[in-house]
């Protein structure tokens, strides 16, 4: 027990580790700022896994030793509790020791008497001795639940860890950008490099297509969400499509994944033309930057990039998108920005760039690298507009649409979870709110008929057992009786 | 009647139940050093009052804001400072017949519905999308309750354990010196006692009104404090397993994963396995009493942290919270 405390305590500290430094895949971009400002703090804490505390070695060791001394401990109850189970209570000798002890005669004969409460007690859910031969004592207890519980509470930890290691160990989670009316291949490239696997997935993306038709936020009278719904068709390699609607708290499991509405945003098709030549048409999914503490996040403008790197010189657009004209006028001269909720006329501000983009393999940022970039032109493009930039590009604005973000992951443990986390619940419930109770009970003839001496105790809630007991020993002396007097 | 009529019935009945919580606690104060029982009575009359009223404005803002009312940090708060009164109503004072803790337990209500309407003060308004789930609205109230019972059980009545189980051994070594000055032998020290024992004489009524200040000093006896602090911490142990399984079920539905160790979760997990090595040190030899009791305070922090601190300024999913 000694044991099993300390390290609980241990596994609670090494949490408030974890929850005072930031953690890969929850802060990210502290880590990395640390990485630049810190970098002797960074190294130190990169070496003690202090930036993944809940998968580091020290804190598998905690709780690993902690399952290893809950193994050793649960081995010898669960024996003694099974012995416990197969025994039947023993009747005593001398009752008037006990804590609790009664009195009483009635007319029935002791074996009549005994065998009444072996009923009663029977019917109240008390284990009770055998009959052999024994027709003027009984012994009987209650509460085994107590044990019970505790030990199945105990060993769900087991399932918990094995729905862990199946479910984290052979599924994967990312994020997948769609924009409205674009079909999405479930596939590990498709994830644009926010993938997690886990380390025996076997590489089995499912490929199931996701044709994104529409997608509809609602706001409400204040301007804040109230729902956001993805609607299109899916289809599993080898079935027919099927419809699919995708909301908040409503994800749809489709071929084993689950898909979950997780997020959204502005996805402008912005056309560049070379002359006559159309050399970029597609619609740039725009985000937000990080929102600066105490901002109302919806009212920061949705940015958005275009890079061609085959013109030469390359040159790379940033775009801001607002709602119609007047949003745009108020930000520039208050530096206020409103929300984008509803697309009213829209606008797009540009700054062209012009340089060396500097292009990583995988370009997924919005952001420009502009160590080689020199500002070239600036403007504006309303919804269905296109403006000259020079050199016979020109820009153009045909359409707005939305993208929604999803949530697409494959948990194989989910049930076991489940599973594992009734268990810990009924078992902790039937740990803590029941006790244990002992009674005996023994029949001595008289004139008159028979003495009841009843005698017991309780080991956990002595004080309700006070009051059970004396209604225990109304209803053995025949309280029965009474009834049936009055019917 | 319109959203800023219900709003001002919340607003009007949350201020009359503090002003009958703090009168009944000068009152149970008063009862504690002078024992007279009609004291105790208006006292307990008025808590209910304070408490009836304290319903009327939750239920009100539930109205006024159209949904359930627990939402944001105002309305956590509120809940929780109802349901700490009314667990020390109904399992203190109806079941465990102790009356005379009332005075602590409403200080401690006062400060968070005080604390709630000075910085957490909200007009009433709809939740954000992820939060409109049921399993949300179960996992809120489960954590409420469940923090009102630890909150009551290890910041309540167990710093009350630890001042009056420190007088009690005081008063026993004094007694032990005297003894020994009148070279008698010493009196037995006081019994350990297992898990859940009843201390000795001490049977139900022992601490009735009538009964004035005991050898003990103004307290119950500290076995008392000990025992009411376990069962309430132990009863609301599965209460809050609870909370975090219900939360657990509805990050799975909203965000696709049930465990993220963010702020909110690891601080929730954090409390819950401080207070899982309460009931374990209360079970286990040399830890029983006093150090048991420093692991419940650790708890009571930990669940500080874990319902200010995260909510206000650590920046996590649950953030959406509505704070
Ligand atoms: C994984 C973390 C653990 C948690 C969350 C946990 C939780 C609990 C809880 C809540 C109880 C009280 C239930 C009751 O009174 O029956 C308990 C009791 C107990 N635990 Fe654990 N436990 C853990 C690990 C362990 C380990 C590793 C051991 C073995 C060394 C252990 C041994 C015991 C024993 C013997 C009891 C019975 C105490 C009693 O009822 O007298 N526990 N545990």
């Amino acid at each position: 027990m000694r044991t099993a405390l300390v390290l609980l305590l241990l596994l609670a500290a090494a949490s408030v580790v974890g929850s005072l430094i930031p953690q890969h895949g929850v802060a990210d971009p502290r880590i990395a700022a640390m990485e630049l400002d810190h970098p002797l703090r960074y190294d130190i804490y990169e070496a003690l896994g202090f930036f993944d505390v809940y998968g580091s070695v020290w804190f598998t060791l905690i709780y690993g030793l902690l399952l290893v001394s809950l193994v050793a401990c649960l081995f010898p109850r669960t024996r003694a509790l099974l012995r416990s189970i197969r025994s039947r209570p023993q009747p005593v000798h001398e009752l008037d020791g006990f804590r609790h002890y009664a009195e009483r005669e009635v007319a029935a004969d002791p074996a009549r008497a005994i065998a009444r409460a072996r009923k009663v007690l029977r019917r109240r859910f008390f284990r009770v001795s055998k009959t052999n031969g024994a027709t003027r004592a009984l012994a009987a207890e209650k509460g085994i639940a107590r044990e019970a519980g505790s030990l199945i509470f105990h060993w769900s930890f087991f399932l918990i860890l094995i729905g862990i290691a199946l479910g984290k160990g052979t599924g994967f989670a990312g994020n997948a950008v769609i924009v409205e009316g674009e079909t999405w291949t479930e596939a590990h490239a498709n994830y644009d490099g926010n993938i997690v696997e886990g380390r025996f997935f076997n590489e089995a993306h499912t490929g199931l297509q996701l044709d994104v038709r529409d997608f509809q936020v609602t706001y409400r009278e204040d301007g804040s969400a109230e729902d956001f719904v993805t609607r299109g068709e899916v289809t599993v390699p080898g079935n027919r499509a099927e419809p699919v609607e995708i909301s908040v708290n409503h994800p749809a499991a489709v071929g084993g994944v689950k898909l979950y509405q997780f997020g959204f945003g502005w996805a402008p098709i912005v056309e560049v033309r070379d002359g006559s030549e159309l050399i970029a048409s597609r619609p740039v999914p725009f985000s937000q930057l990080a929102s600066p503490p105490g901002a109302d996040p919806r009212a920061l403008p949705w940015n958005g990039v275009v890079r061609l790197p085959s013109l030469r010189p390359q040159v790379g657009i940033e775009l801001s998108l607002w709602p119609d004209s007047s949003a745009l006028v108020q930000f520039l001269e208050t530096g206020e920005s409103s929300p984008m909720l509803r697309p009213v006329d829209p606008v797009m501000t540009y700054v062209v760039y012009r340089g060396a983009l500097r292009l990583k393999s995988v370009e997924t940022s919005n952001e420009l690298d502009k160590s080689a970039l020199q500002v070239w032109k600036r403007g504006a493009v309303g919804l269905g507009g296109s403006e000259e930039i020079g050199n016979g590009l020109t820009i153009s604005f045909p359409e707005l649409r939305e993208y929604t973000v999803l949530h697409v992951s494959r948990d194989r443990g989910v049930m076991i979870m489940l599973v594992a986390a009734v268990l810990v619940l009924a078992g902790l419930v039937a740990a803590l709110y029941s006790s244990r109770r002992k009674l005996w009970v023994q029949a001595e003839p008289v004139e008159t008929g028979t003495v009841l001496k009843v005698g017991g105790f309780a080991l956990q809630r002595r004080m309700q057992f006070e009051e059970e007991f004396s209604r225990l020993v109304d209803e053995l002396a025949g309280g029965s009786e009474k009834r049936a007097g009055i019917r | 009647m319109t959203i800023d009529q219900w709003t001002s019935v919340s607003r009007a009945a949350f201020t009359a139940a503090l002003v009958a919580y703090l009168v009944s606690m000068l009152l149970y104060f008063h009862f504690l050093a002078f024992r007279r029982k009609t004291v105790w009575k208006v006292a307990i009359a008025l808590a209910s009052i304070g408490l009836v009223s304290h319903i009327l404005a939750v239920v009100a803002r539930g109205m006024a804001a159209e949904r359930v009312p627990w939402g944001n940090m105002y309305e956590y708060s509120s809940l929780l400072a109802l349901l700490v009164v009314a667990g020390y109503l109904f399992i203190v004072e109806l079941r465990y017949r102790v009356h005379t803790l009332g005075g602590f337990v409403l200080g401690f209500a006062i400060l968070t519905m005080a604390v709630a309407a000075m910085f957490f003060y909200r007009g009433p308004a709809p939740l954000v999308p992820a939060l409109n789930s049921y399993w949300i609205k179960i996992h809120v109230v489960a954590a409420i309750t469940g923090s009102a019972l630890f909150a009551l059980g290890s910041g309540v009545f167990t710093p009350l354990y630890l001042w009056q189980s420190r007088r009690e051994r005081r008063r026993d070594e004094r007694l032990r010196a005297e003894a020994a000055e009148l070279g008698a032998k010493s009196p037995a020290p006081i019994m350990g006692g297992s898990l859940d024992d009843d201390p000795p004489g001490y049977e139900a009524g022992a601490d009735e009104p009538a009964a004035g200040p005991s050898r003990h000093g103004l307290l119950p006896p500290a076995e008392v404090l000990d025992r009411l602090a376990y069962r309430t911490i132990a009863f609301a142990f599965p209460i809050w397993t609870f909370a975090v399984i219900a939360g657990a079920i509805w990050a799975e539905r909203a965000w696709g994963r049930y465990w993220g160790w963010d702020p909110k979760e690891t601080w929730s997990f954090i409390t819950w396995v401080v207070f899982a090595g309460y009931l374990h040190a209360r079970a286990t030899a040399g830890w029983k009493g006093r150090k048991a009791a420093v692991v419940a305070l650790v708890g009571f922090a930990s669940l500080l942290v874990t319902y200010y601190v995260v909510n206000i300024w650590v920046v996590g999913l649950h953030s959406y919270k509505g704070f």
